[in-house]
């Protein structure tokens, strides 16, 4: 008798404590939808966010500030970076006429911005950055400017 | 671990009908890449073999070959649920060696997001515990308030998931306003929501009949077996490194060490949710005395070199105690780092632990372990 009274007891209390579960699924029923349908809605990125890095665009010139001095291509962990510059006189400082990013093996670290001593790199925002062959990776990062320039 | 011998063992296969069962490597249910080999006898387990390795990457061979700021996105990598921990504890363990002192303001916000990362991993663990255990709903509440957390974290460190926050005397850069108003509105909804989950999962039949008293580890197994974090907590040691060795401003505050006593996967479940709630204590109390001042320290070196000699630093993280031992050599490069994670001496409990269960109480205990492959493989 004793144990058929704790065996109902047992399914009793089960039975509560699935249909409290219950419960809570049916009050966040009517709450607010969380799930961002996100090719046809987008969540706003955060100020610090760290897209690809690419070369920051100076107000004054349009241009790049790169000087090829080559502290990121030598900081970057992943060895993703080939900058070169050149000189148009010998007076004249240096400028980068090549820079590369194999942003396939690019881990956004981030390193490459802090070092630069003149502060030429900057996050881009982008993302969705998906491409078919590890090619697709390598961006000129100059020739991005030169788009942008009017 | 006993080493494989496949031959005996599979001659004795056909003579005693016991069979082999690879669980993993890409099971869903073995949290990445974790392959245990069973040796069945019908449902029971007879033996069970962990094989790890699948995700080797080489982490402290690479740190070998990089300067130590060049090393600091790969600790991140190794555990990816708590990759802001691993981020900390690498740059405490250098800055340790270095003597190098760190502005209160950043060690705040560092200890705010680690305990922000703690809890999200808990969170992660959570979900997926109980999607283990075939609760499908409570994965969504905890993905839910998991990515309330990313998106705060995000605010300060521009990532999601492998952060690379913490530098050498500071942090990359401050925090602004929507971060503090994101924690601030974050800390209540969390607590509503840890009712929630009690209501949900805590109380329902199903799941404690599936765990209460299943995998139970002694006190004594799970010293000899040097577990550590959540699951040693809830066989009845209250240990933890933030109040054993602090670092950070961690006595400063004030929190309690959850310790439980059953050591089954009961316990082992509810003792992450009380650290959820301690968790909040921490970030509560840290936003709330936030001091001004600069994040990062003045002057420090780019190539920073630790004197030649060995160290040791430890850290809670979410999974138990972290240990990184470093040799430098005065070099700009490190000699040696070894880093001692958790979760390899918290599976080591698996071959003593499982011989004897059923195959469904194997999922509930592996979960209940919360082992994170790519840490164990590095
Ligand atoms: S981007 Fe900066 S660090 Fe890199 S080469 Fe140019 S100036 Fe030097
Ligand atoms: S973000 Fe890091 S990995 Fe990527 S190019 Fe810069 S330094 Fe290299």
């Amino acid at each position: 008798m004793n144990l058929l009274l704790r065996y109902i007891g047992e399914v009793t209390s089960g039975a509560w404590s699935l249909a409290a579960g219950m419960a809570v699924t049916l009050r966040y029923m009517f709450k607010p939808v969380t799930t961002v349908q996100y090719p046809r809605a987008r969540l706003p990125l955060p100020e610090a966010f760290r897209g690809p890095v690419e070369l920051r665009r100076l107000p004054e010139t349009g241009d790049h500030g790169c000087v090829a001095c080559g502290e990121c291509a030598r900081t970057c962990p992943s060895g993703v970076i080939k900058v070169q510059g050149l000189k148009a006189r010998a007076s004249d400082f240096n400028r980068a006429r090549f820079y590369f990013i194999d942003f396939s093996r690019c881990s956004l670290c981030g390193l490459c911005v802090e070092v630069c001593p003149v502060q030429a790199l900057m996050f881009s925002r982008e993302y969705e950055q998906n491409g078919g062959s590890p090619q697709v990776g390598v961006a000129d990062l100059l020739a991005r400017i030169r788009e942008a320039r009017p | 671990m006993t080493p494989a011998t496949p031959e005996p063992a599979l001659r004795k296969t056909l003579t005693e009908e016991t069979f082999f069962l690879n669980l993993g490597p890409q099971h869903p249910s073995t949290h990445g890449v974790l392959r245990l080999l069973l040796r069945l006898d019908g449902e029971r387990i007879v033996t069970c073999q962990p094989v790890l390795g699948y995700s080797h990457r080489g982490h402290e061979h690479m740190a070998q070959n990089r300067t130590y700021l060049q090393f600091m996105p790969n600790p991140p990598r190794m555990d990816y649920l708590a990759g802001l921990m691993y981020n900390h504890a690498y740059c405490l363990a250098v800055e340790r060696a270095c003597g190098l002192e760190v502005p209160p303001r950043a060690i705040h916000i560092r200890l705010i997001c680690a305990e922000l990362n703690r809890i999200s991993s808990h969170l992660l663990w959570f979900g997926a515990y109980l999607m283990d255990l075939g609760a499908f709903t409570p994965f969504l509440y905890a993905f839910d308030d998991r990515e309330d957390i990313l998106a705060i974290l995000g605010e300060a460190t521009g990532s999601r998931l492998t952060y690379s926050y913490c530098r050498f005397g500071g942090v990359a850069r401050d925090i602004n306003q929507a971060f503090i108003d994101g924690v601030r509105a974050f800390i209540p909804k969390m607590r509503a929501r840890l009712k929630d989950y009690d209501t949900l999962v805590t109380k329902n039949i199903i799941f404690v009949n599936r765990t209460k008293g299943v995998g139970v580890i002694s006190r004594e197994r799970a010293k000899a077996h040097a577990l550590t974090g959540p699951c040693l907590r809830a066989s009845g040691t209250a240990f933890d490194i933030r109040k054993a060795e602090p670092y950070g401003f961690y006595p400063q505050f004030d929190f309690d060490i959850p310790v439980l006593t059953g050591g089954d996967c009961f316990d082992r479940y509810m003792i992450r949710l009380l650290e959820i709630e301690q968790s909040l204590r921490i970030v509560e109390q840290a936003l709330n005395r936030l001091p001004a001042g600069p994040v990062k320290a003045e002057g420090v070196p780019q190539f920073i070199t630790p004197p030649s000699g060995q160290y040791h630093f430890s850290y809670e993280t979410a999974r138990g105690h972290l240990g990184i031992f470093l040799v430098s050599d005065g070099s700009r490069v490190p000699y040696r780092m070894k880093w001692r994670v958790p979760s390899l001496s918290n599976l080591s409990i698996l071959p003593v632990l499982l011989p004897g269960t059923l195959v469904a109480d194997t999922i509930a205990i592996l979960g209940s372990i919360d082992v994170v492959m790519p840490e164990i493989d590095r």
